[in-house]
């Protein structure tokens, strides 16, 4: 048993007028939490279809659970909810989940039994009311998003692959979506998702893959990732909008590369030989009232800005993710 | 093999649970038999309201010839039926009579008129004008009894006893046919051109209708993304297959239960017209063999899975209704096409057309199976047949699929034909 869930080596996949995936290789190791972050048109999805074998690589090698994609045994260990959701509009909620779970190899006995203990900790199976019972167009958008979590964890997966999982949630969902990855994880599951939301895989993941025009820009573990981009970054909040001097000071390029101006919470990064004392005296000197000002670690966020930029999104390339 | 079931299922009995399935199968044997019920009110309606009282009968022969019509329409008719009316006109004044007599059927005053002259007693023509000329069976009434009168007058020129004459020349003959075929007599000819239409028409209907539900399944499957969860545990192959066969499954579940009820229907079709007050008709279930019934299933299966396979591609390769609504034209062009031949070929099931369009693969899954129903086809025509179109379902189907993986995951613009074609050469 390789201590890997996923290895991907070299992989290439070329649609007519774009690549889409190119020569991409990287490891998720077994039972980690895995960020597949980049912007849209990036490759995500189609690095993920060729993960589920739903589309096959033109070239380079995909191994899954130990054993090639195209393995249909290990379809069965899977489980997938993909980017855009939905479900059969007009069927009943737990024939669906039913034949989810019968498509992953289970017999339909387990099948219920695992449906009732889902719903309930969904909430959508109380004293009062059974939403199992309704149809899919019956229940609110974010019911139908709680089905298809079910739906996908239902078979009790080894690999958990979630395509941007919070995208359209409400706060609500996507706790208890964070919450439900966690307790994967604790249970030695692997989970993979993508995101282009670096705060939420800052928070949960322990690896991520930065991709970018189907090329891998970085990969590694978040502590690895983060003490390799150093210790140049300054957390810096004032007590009220800047004036015109701290602005000035903040675009000094010999003192500041770069900064993430949030009006009044600075991310800045330091100019190479730039001393950390002398932007803080020359900002004390303007007279502004400093709240904060901490020497950080770059968060994932402006990690990916520095190493992906505005140029890392490809014009027209949106249609495949 | 288990997934296939899987999927096969769910088509199944997600459709036969929708109450579109439960409507049209209830109300199909009603329609049957509205079919079998209709025409025989029609006909006893029509026998109640062949009063010939209001029909004129202008006689110029000067030869009493109008009476003796007026006597043989009336012959034979129930009790009570009134005499039409007989004018006698010199025939001088025929001209004035005839418009005159226009003008009462224009107000309403008489249904129509008979003209008898000269060339009526000489067996020629004879002319009626009025407002039921187009009813076949009024006509042909009119004909014989014109005929029959004819036909006395010149027996008793011949000097044969008029009394005689009347017992010779009643005569309401009908004419009862029956087929004969390779196997020897086959029943009613009329009744086994109404069930080679009959099949004919319900194959077309299903093979049209399936082949769209399973566009409107795979439309749904791809604009609500479930294809992408699904295609995720099973090849896109297993879907397409699970699809065809489970949507199939439902078409023959709905055949066999019409079946049934019509059949049962005929069976009792004695006291169900007694309750309309109508007689009995003449008509037998046509022999079906069990051969016959397995390989008209066979013919309808292909058939299905040759079209079907067809509409899966035309729906992976769109996103919505209206986009389908264009790309099932090319189907619905060769569905329409066959239909249109088919009474061509009732008429005349011999003919070189009816031959071509059994073999051809396209129309080979409604015209065969009427030809069949017809009379009997040369075995080695039928084997032709089956293994054009068997072959013509393994194409199908291979492109389907091929069509269907690519298109199922692809949304945004509908493609072109060309770029269609492309799908059809990626590897996956």
């Amino acid at each position: 048993m390789t201590d890997f869930t996923i290895e991907i080596d070299n992989a290439v996949k070329r649609y007519a007028e774009h690549v889409a995936v190119r020569d991409l290789s990287l490891r998720v190791p077994r039972g980690a939490v895995y960020g597949l972050l980049g912007p849209n048109g990036a490759g995500k999805t189609t690095t993920i279809r060729m993960i589920l074998n739903i589309i096959a690589p033109d070239a380079g090698s995909i191994r899954i659970l130990g054993r090639p994609s195209t393995d249909l045994s290990i379809t069965d260990r899977i489980g997938y909810l993909p980017e855009e959701r939905g479900l059969y509009r007009k069927m009943q909620v737990r024939r669906v989940l039913r034949f989810l779970a019968e498509l992953k190899g289970m017999n339909a006995r387990d099948a219920d039994a695992r449906i009732d203990s889902w719903l309930e900790r969904f909430d959508l199976k109380t004293a009062d009311k059974d939403w199992g019972l309704s149809k899919i167009d019956e229940l609110s958008r974010g019911m139908q998003q709680k089905v298809q979590f079910i739906g996908t964890l239902l078979h009790d997966p080894d690999l958990v692959i979630l395509d941007e999982p919070f995208s359209g949630l409400d706060p609500i969902n996507a706790q208890a979506l964070k919450d439900t990855i966690v307790d994967l994880k604790r249970r030695g599951k692997t989970v993979i998702f993508s995101t282009h939301i670096m705060d939420n895989a800052e928070r949960i993941c322990d690896s991520v893959c930065i991709i970018a025009r189907g090329e891998k820009v970085l990969d590694g573990s978040i502590n690895d990732i983060k003490e390799s981009h150093g210790t140049r970054n300054i957390a810096l909040a004032l007590n009220g909008p800047p004036s015109s001097q701290v602005s000035t000071i903040l675009s000094d390029r010999s003192l500041v590369n770069r900064v993430d101006d949030s009006n009044r919470y600075f991310e800045v990064e330091l100019a190479d030989g730039a001393d950390p004392q002398s932007l803080l005296q020359r900002v004390l000197a303007t007279g502004a009232t400093i709240n904060r000002f901490e020497i950080v670690r770059p968060s994932l966020h402006q990690i990916f800005l520095e190493r992906v930029g505005a140029t890392g999104v490809e014009v027209g390339m949106s249609g495949h993710g | 093999m288990g997934k296939l079931w899987t999927i096969t299922k769910r088509e199944y009995l997600e459709r036969v649970r929708t109450k579109w399935f439960i409507i049209a199968t209830v109300f199909g044997p009603i329609f049957f038999g509205a079919i079998i019920i209709v025409p025989a009110l029609m006909a006893k309606k029509s026998k109640s309201s062949q009063d010939y009282s209001n029909t004129r009968i202008l006689d110029a022969t000067t030869t009493g010839l109008g009476n003796r019509i007026a006597q043989s329409i009336s012959r034979g008719r129930t009790a009570g039926g009134a005499e039409p009316q007989v004018v006698l006109v010199k025939p001088g004044d025929l001209t004035q009579a005839e418009s005159t007599a226009t003008h009462d059927v224009m107000n309403k005053q008489i249904s129509g008129y008979l003209i008898a002259d000269q060339l009526t007693l000489n067996g020629e023509t004879v002319r009626y004008a009025g407002r039921n000329a187009t009813a076949i069976g009024d006509m042909e009434r009119l004909r014989s009894a014109v005929r029959e009168a004819v036909l006395a007058k010149r027996l008793e020129g011949a000097g044969i006893d008029s009394s005689k004459v009347r017992d010779i020349t009643f005569m309401p003959l009908r004419l009862s046919s029956d087929r004969i075929t390779d196997k020897g007599r086959g029943g009613s000819g009329t009744v086994s051109i109404i069930f080679a239409g009959v099949v004919a028409f319900l194959l077309y209907m299903t093979i049209v209708l399936y082949g769209q539900n399973v566009l409107r399944g795979v439309l749904e499957e791809k604009t609500t993304r479930v294809a992408e969860v699904v295609v995720s545990s099973v090849p896109s192959e297993t879907l397409l297959a699970g699809k065809i066969l489970g949507v199939g499954g439902v078409g023959i579940t709905q055949q066999i239960l019409w079946l049934a009820t019509t059949i049962l229907m005929f069976k009792l079709r004695q006291p169900i017209l007694e309750k309309f007050g109508v007689a009995t008709m003449p008509f037998a279930l046509p022999d079906i063999s069990i051969g016959l019934a397995l390989l008209l299933l066979l013919f309808f299966l292909l058939g299905f899975i040759f079209y079907s396979a067809l509409y899966a591609a035309a729906g992976a390769s769109v996103n919505t209704e209206q986009e389908a609504q264009q790309a099932v034209q090319p189907m619905m062009l060769l569905l329409v096409a066959t239909a249109i031949f088919i009474n061509p070929i009732l008429i005349n099931p011999t003919s070189t057309l009816a031959t071509v369009m059994s073999l051809l693969p396209f129309s080979a899954p409604i015209i065969m199976p009427l030809r069949l129903a017809l009379g009997s086809v040369p075995w080695y025509e039928v084997a032709i047949s089956v293994a054009g179109i068997a072959l013509a379902c393994l194409g199908a189907t291979w492109l389907a699929a091929r069509i269907y993986r690519v298109g199922l995951l692809m949304y945004g613009k509908r493609p072109t034909l060309r770029e269609m074609a492309r799908w059809v050469s990626y590897s996956r």
